[in-house]
């Protein structure tokens, strides 16, 4: 069933409810007209715990990549010491073909800062670190503007309408990267909020528990945080009205893709852009319907249908559903960031897992030999394969080292290196 | 790549007697940034970014006295600015020219954009023109990718570039 009503994007006009023309900006005035901020009110008025229990039984999984439940999230960090707790919110949006969070970040700011604040409170979190990434300079400024405004009217800072939250006044502020892949990944973005080098650190202990500068820290994606919002207005009952439910026969504790999600949708298409649908809306209605199908003379051969690390779809898997079931019905790493990038019939598929290969060769931060030196040896074989120098033993040994790097087969920190090898 | 630090411990840094930490950046560090973190380590990015939007690039000097600001060892500081592809630790072009190269981009034709962006400015990627107007950074994806082939020049996106308008881009910079 298609999306009745848009949600993450009910003031960013969209298609088929309005049109990407229409995209402006909108001011802390403009979002509160627009019912904004009553949810942050509602939050103001609950024990933290019971916003918590509302977004568990929502279940709402992470749209940063991963697809963890927020909730459970939320409730591993430890009690209350008196110490610092933070929290990061991740709009390093690097992963190639994903553009959704900078479409929130850019029009509406206060959807995000509004689910920050209330994330704030039910987890009892004092101070909020945006990480965004270095390349979106504009997107950097209205951010900082919005920032302003909220301190303005009494969102953050001294006599903050929340209160104290764990005993501090609470604070947003704005983190600059500074062009590097690897800091979308959690725990390279905490190194590098702590002014350091990007690395990934060795898990566990996990964030919630010792994050960044040692204290508890969550870490969210910033549409999973913006969910927040109508989740906690509407009800966990009207959240799991959307989307899919559990694959059938699946016992309680597997994780279903209940409710809408952002697509990026880019490539040969005649209308590219970030669009809102159910999760399990099939890759061929969003590129048919949404995107009004492929531009004149293109077919659709494949698609990386999560970003590039989560493998590819080929044209027999078209109609594949977009939930987090992906993975495990068509075979590759899952749903990831659900942000698509369409290969036509004319382009090589060599030629794309050489780009792959490329560009996590560069974005390999160092630390682990077989991504570092893996990805180089992918990239310079696949170059050789696609100029037509390649040998049979060549895909051996493609195959032979792609299987032995990454998370997975746990010969690395972290899955920087299985995007790698799922390209191949 | 994050990994490669070519200079050794035998450097000569070139020094100047006006500092590249100025008054007003210290200023603002101290009553606007330090209270933000727990601790002075985690000003180092902004710190750089403040100094390089200032100068275009980052030289040793500069990191120095940003260690010194910062109570930190200067290999500390360059440890953490050799990583980031953002900053520059030598001098490049008053307009930087960041062209995307990741899949979408590859796909919708960009390699004919860097073409026709090395023919016309005589440089390749990575590299910088003789009268220090321009440099040429093939980058990964920018986060842009409805409007492949998308470049940035300096801070500003420019979207769905062809052969021609990129020139045409180039030619009303000043
Ligand atoms: C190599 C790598 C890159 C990642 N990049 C991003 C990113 O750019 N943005 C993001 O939100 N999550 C990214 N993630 C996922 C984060 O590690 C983390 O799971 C996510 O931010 C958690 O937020 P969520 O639970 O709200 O999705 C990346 C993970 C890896 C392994
Ligand atoms: S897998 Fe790659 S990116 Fe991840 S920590 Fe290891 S070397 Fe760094």
């Amino acid at each position: 069933m298609p999306l009745e009503s848009p949600i993450l994007l009910k003031n960013i006009p969209t298609p088929p409810w309005g049109e990407f023309a229409d995209r402006k900006t909108l001011s802390y005035d403009d979002y509160v007209k627009a019912d904004g901020y009553k949810s942050l009110d509602q939050a103001i008025g609950m024990e933290p715990k019971d916003i918590v229990e509302i977004v568990k039984a929502a279940e709402l999984r992470g749209r940063g990549g991963a697809g963890f439940p927020a909730g459970m999230k939320w409730s591993f960090l430890p009690p209350q010491d008196g110490g610092q707790r933070f929290l990061a919110i991740n709009c390093d949006e690097s992963e190639p073909a994903t553009f959704k969070d900078q479409v929130l970040t850019e029009f509406d700011p206060h959807l995000i800062i509004e689910g920050i604040a209330i994330c704030m409170k039910a987890c009892q979190l004092d101070t909020a670190y945006y990480y965004i990434r270095g390349e979106y300079h504009h997107h950097r400024v209205i951010f900082e503007n919005a920032i302003a405004e909220a301190y303005a009217n009494g969102v953050f800072g001294e006599n903050s309408r929340m209160g104290k939250v764990n005993e501090r006044w609470p604070n947003l502020y704005l983190q600059r990267g500074a062009g590097a892949y690897i800091c979308g990944e959690e725990t390279a973005l905490l190194e590098s909020l702590e002014g350091k080098r990007g690395w990934p650190r060795i898990k566990p202990p996990f964030p919630a528990v010792a994050g960044a500068f040692g204290r508890p820290t969550i870490i969210n994606n910033v549409e999973t945080l913006s969910m927040v919002v109508p989740v906690l207005a509407n009800g966990a009952d009207w959240f799991k009205s959307m989307g899919v439910g559990r694959p059938e026969g699946a016992p309680p504790n597997v994780p279903a893709s209940f409710g809408p999600k952002l697509f990026g949708i880019s490539g040969p298409v005649q209308r590219p852009g970030v669009y809102e649908d159910n999760l399990g809306v099939t890759l061929k209605t969003l590129v048919e319907d949404h995107c009004k199908g492929m531009i004149p003379g293109k077919q659709f051969k494949a698609a990386f249908h999560g970003g590039i690390s989560m493998g590819v779809l080929d044209t027999t898997e078209y109609e594949a559903e977009m939930d987090f079931d992906i993975g495990k019905k068509y075979n590759n790493l899952g749903l990831g960031t659900a942000c698509a990038t369409i290969i036509p019939h004319d382009v090589s598929m060599v030629a794309m897992a050489r780009n792959c290969a490329r560009f996590y060769s560069h974005e390999s931060c160092g630390q682990c030999t077989p991504c570092r030196e893996g990805g180089n040896w992918l990239y310079k074989m696949l170059t050789r394969i696609e100029a037509g120098d390649g040998t049979m033993k060549d895909l051996d040994l493609l195959l032979e080292i792609a299987s032995s790097m990454g998370s997975m087969p746990g010969t690395t920190i972290c899955g920087l290196a299985d995007g790698a090898n799922w390209a191949v | 790549m994050a990994w490669i630090t070519k200079q050794s411990g035998t450097i000569q840094i070139d020094r100047r007697d006006e500092p590249y930490l100025t008054a007003e950046i210290r200023k603002d560090f101290e009553s606007r940034m330090f209270p933000r973190y727990p601790d002075k380590q985690a000003c180092t990015i902004p710190l750089l970014h403040a100094i390089q939007d200032l100068h275009n690039w980052l030289p040793y000097q500069a990191i120095e006295e940003a260690a010194d600001f910062l109570g930190l060892p200067a290999s500390t500081v360059l440890d953490t600015a050799t990583f980031y592809e953002e900053f520059f630790l030598e001098p490049r072009g008053k307009y930087t020219i960041w062209v995307c190269q990741s899949v979408s981009c590859e796909i919708m034709g960009n390699t004919k954009l860097v073409e026709k962006l090395s023919e016309k400015l005589g440089i390749g990627p990575h590299e910088t023109t003789e009268d220090g107007r321009f440099t040429l950074m093939n980058v990964e994806c920018i986060g842009a990718c409805g409007g492949a082939p998308c470049a940035l020049v300096n801070h500003k996106l420019h979207e769905n570039l062809t052969a021609d308008n990129v020139e045409q881009i180039l030619d009303g910079l000043d």
